[in-house]
């Protein structure tokens, strides 16, 4: 029984944070056109295998496990990377061919994120990606989406274009299989803790350094007590997140619990803190040029993806728990 | 990570539960007054006789020296059986006098005290808090003047919870005359029979009187019975708190798992004013999942800090995190248990066992209070682990 990361693990998390500060850090979000994954940087990201962490190796992967995948799609979360990341790593874990697999893996083909709502496709990621991936409890389609016509609505989120599409794209390949979702729901889950991870960072920081009346806002109560409670969240969130991560690894009979716990949990720890985080900057907090508003959105694009809040507390409730 | 069980904790787990299936009273804790405290005794010596207290507690002082695994699953086995609440009239012997001495006693000190604690024989109150000290203990006034081999004590101390059926107290005072906050504090056992204590009981909302005042006049302690060293109690009391925060709570934070499974099983039993069970009202059912999954947190944080506390032996300030999620946590439930049983939770004479929802709501006030506010908690956060710049 151990519940910290041990220290390959702890590598490829640190290896992770580097690559994705570097490459896809938070900072380009301030830059004009930046929404999305390039098809630059999405060869960058498959070129040193991010997207196959939890594939056998046998497919291509690097036959890791759902415990590198969650530490991997954390640290994305707190640079708010687009969702095309997570769209492309679930697309390689889908049963298409060989060479199809190989080009999802590198990078030199995209993959969007598509939800379904209402009759149509709510298509989020980079629009010139040749396929899209909708994912169910149950299962998944990948979709082509080479010539569909597509409607691009004002997207809330900037790290993400968002297109809907009415009626259903040419189909790719299906998959009957619970393991996306679960996949895709740790790893939002794993993007959530990261947000709320990253809005204490900026608070705590802040408050370390702006003065009112005379003092560090750091000093005053009414500061550092909502502060206090972000650290509970996160500690509980990402205790959860870990417990779950491991626990499909293990293919532990109560995993989908604990995932259904974490994704609730990571919900409420992003949102709660984002906000928080917004609230305690005072005015800075609330203007474009400030990271705070970043987090907000982004945390409410994924406490919508794989189980909202509803959904995974209904799903949590009579599931039993075994030791 | 890993999250599977060695043969030994599968092994220990079969064997603690097989032995609660069969040795947990039957009989209901009586509620107040030295028949509890009797109950409490009878009950921490026969798992005493059957080898089964002290479970992390070093082999050379009688424990049976398993891991802080080991003690979580016993503690989960105990709420499971639904065994008497560990919070009783031998917690501060258990989890914190005992704890305190075998970090800081003299061998003197554990030969004498350790055996008894384990077995029930001694039960132990806190000496901390005062009328005018308490979430900023540092300003404790009792003194104790050194004559001799003796310590020479006069004040007041407040908030002493079971104080009445005591045999020994924590009892931290000033020994250095004109000395100031945390300098010149010495932790050290007081007798509770010795001549010039008196024990006033405060009857609180819970209607019981678990607290009490204790006042002394001249009441002279042996030097030997100092703990640490004299005039640095501060050390010795930061010890004691450290084991209150951090794992002090092991047992409530496991219970609160079985505790919500529980009004899980309520909710499909009785109705809401709508003549619907109160399960089928969806703001209930979420408020329940959403409890299940904090307490699934809590288990979580409790494995993880206790790995970390095998490899260092000493709690660190996420005990702190932790006593605000359990908190917030227990007050939610009982909350929930509130709305769940309506009329029927107006019903109450502190009998914890007769009501125990009713119980735990007032309960919740003294845990969020006790052992450090959470305000308190949410300042040693902001100092040691945001490291955000000083209040005060």
């Amino acid at each position: 029984m151990n519940l910290a990361p041990d220290s390959g693990e702890a590598q490829i998390a640190e290896a992770a944070a580097d690559f994705l500060l570097g490459s896809l850090g938070r900072a380009r979000l301030h830059r004009v056109g930046t929404a999305d994954l390039s098809a630059e940087q999405r060869g960058e990201v498959g070129g040193l295998g991010w997207f196959g962490l939890a594939l056998p190796e046998q497919s291509g992967g690097s036959g890791l496990s759902a415990v590198e995948h969650a530490l991997f799609f954390r640290e994305a979360g707190r640079q708010c990377a687009p969702v095309d990341l997570l769209a492309q790593s679930l697309a390689a874990n889908m049963p298409v061919g060989a060479a199809l697999r190989e080009s999802v893996l590198g990078g030199a083909v995209g993959v969007g994120l598509a939800v379904e709502d209402a009759g149509t496709l709510r298509v989020y990621g980079n629009p010139l990606a040749e396929f899209a991936i909708a994912v169910r409890p149950q299962g998944a389609a990948l979709y082509r989406m080479a010539g569909v016509k597509a409607e691009t609505r004002p997207s809330l989120v900037p790290s993400s274009t968002l297109r809907v599409i009415a009626g259903m794209p040419p189909v790719e390949a299906e998959a009957e299989l619970p393991d996306l979702w679960v996949l895709g729901e740790l790893a939002t889950a794993a993007m959530l803790v990261g947000i709320a991870e990253a809005a204490l960072e900026l608070i705590a920081e802040y408050a370390k350094v702006r003065e009112t009346f005379g003092r560090k806002i750091g000093a005053y109560q009414a500061v550092r007590h909502p502060c206090a409670d972000m650290l509970v969240r996160i500690e509980a969130a990402r205790a959860q997140l870990y417990f779950a991560a491991t626990a499909i690894k293990e293919a532990h009979p109560s995993a989908q619990a604990h995932l259904d716990a974490a994704k609730h949990l990571a919900n409420q720890a992003a949102l709660a803190n984002s906000d928080a985080n917004i609230q305690l900057h005072g005015g800075i907090g609330v203007t474009e040029e400030h990271d705070a508003h970043l987090l907000h959105k982004q945390a409410l694009l994924l406490s919508r993806l794989f189980g909202a809040r509803r959904a995974v507390l209904a799903n949590l409730l009579h599931q039993e728990l075994a030791a | 990570m890993d999250l599977r069980y060695s043969d030994a904790d599968i092994a220990f787990r079969a064997s603690a539960r097989n032995w609660l299936s069969s040795n947990v009273p039957s009989h209901r804790r009586p509620a107040h007054g030295p028949e509890a405290a009797r109950f409490d005794r009878d009950w921490q010596r026969k798992l005493f006789e059957h080898g089964w207290a002290g479970v992390a507690w070093p082999k050379e002082y009688g424990g049976l020296g398993l891991s802080g695994l080991q003690q979580v699953i016993w503690y989960e086995e105990l709420a499971r059986a639904r065994a008497p609440h560990h919070i009783n009239t031998t917690y501060v012997a258990l989890m914190h006098a005992g704890p305190t001495l075998i970090a800081r006693g003299t061998d003197a000190q554990k030969a004498f005290h350790l055996p008894r604690i384990l077995s029930g024989e001694s039960l132990w109150c806190q000496g901390f808090s005062e009328p005018g000290a308490g979430s900023d203990l540092a300003a404790l006034t009792t003194r104790g003047v050194i004559e001799g081999d003796e310590i020479v004590v006069n004040g007041a101390k407040m908030w002493t919870t079971d104080a009445r059926y005591a045999d020994y107290q924590e009892l931290l005072i000033r020994t250095e005359p004109g000395s100031e906050r945390h300098k010149g504090l010495t932790w050290v056992i007081c007798d509770m029979s010795l001549p010039g204590i008196e024990v006033k009981p405060v009857r609180t909302m819970m209607m019981d009187a678990h607290v009490n005042m204790v006042f002394y006049e001249n009441v002279r302690i042996p030097l030997a019975n100092v703990v640490g060293e004299v005039g640095k109690g501060w050390s010795t009391a930061l010890a004691t708190l450290s084991f209150e925060r951090g794992l002090g709570f092991i047992g409530d934070q496991l219970e609160l798992a079985e505790r919500v499974e529980r009004a899980i099983e309520l909710a499909g039993k009785v109705r809401t004013e709508t003549g619907k069970y109160a399960i089928e009202d969806e703001s209930i059912a979420q408020r329940l999942a959403a409890l299940k999954a904090d307490t699934m947190a809590i288990r979580a944080m409790t494995l993880a800090e206790i790995a970390e506390s095998d490899r260092t032996g000493v709690p660190g300030p996420n005990g702190s995190v932790m006593k605000l999620m359990v908190t917030a946590t227990h007050k939610a439930l009982s909350e929930l248990a509130g709305d769940l049983l309506g009329w029927e939770f107006l019903e109450f004479d502190g009998d914890r066992g007769a009501h125990p929802w009713t119980y735990d709501y007032l309960w919740s006030w003294v845990f969020s209070i006790a052992g450090g506010t959470n305000e308190i908690q949410r300042e040693i956060i902001a100092d040691r682990l945001l490291n955000l710049p000083k209040a005060r």
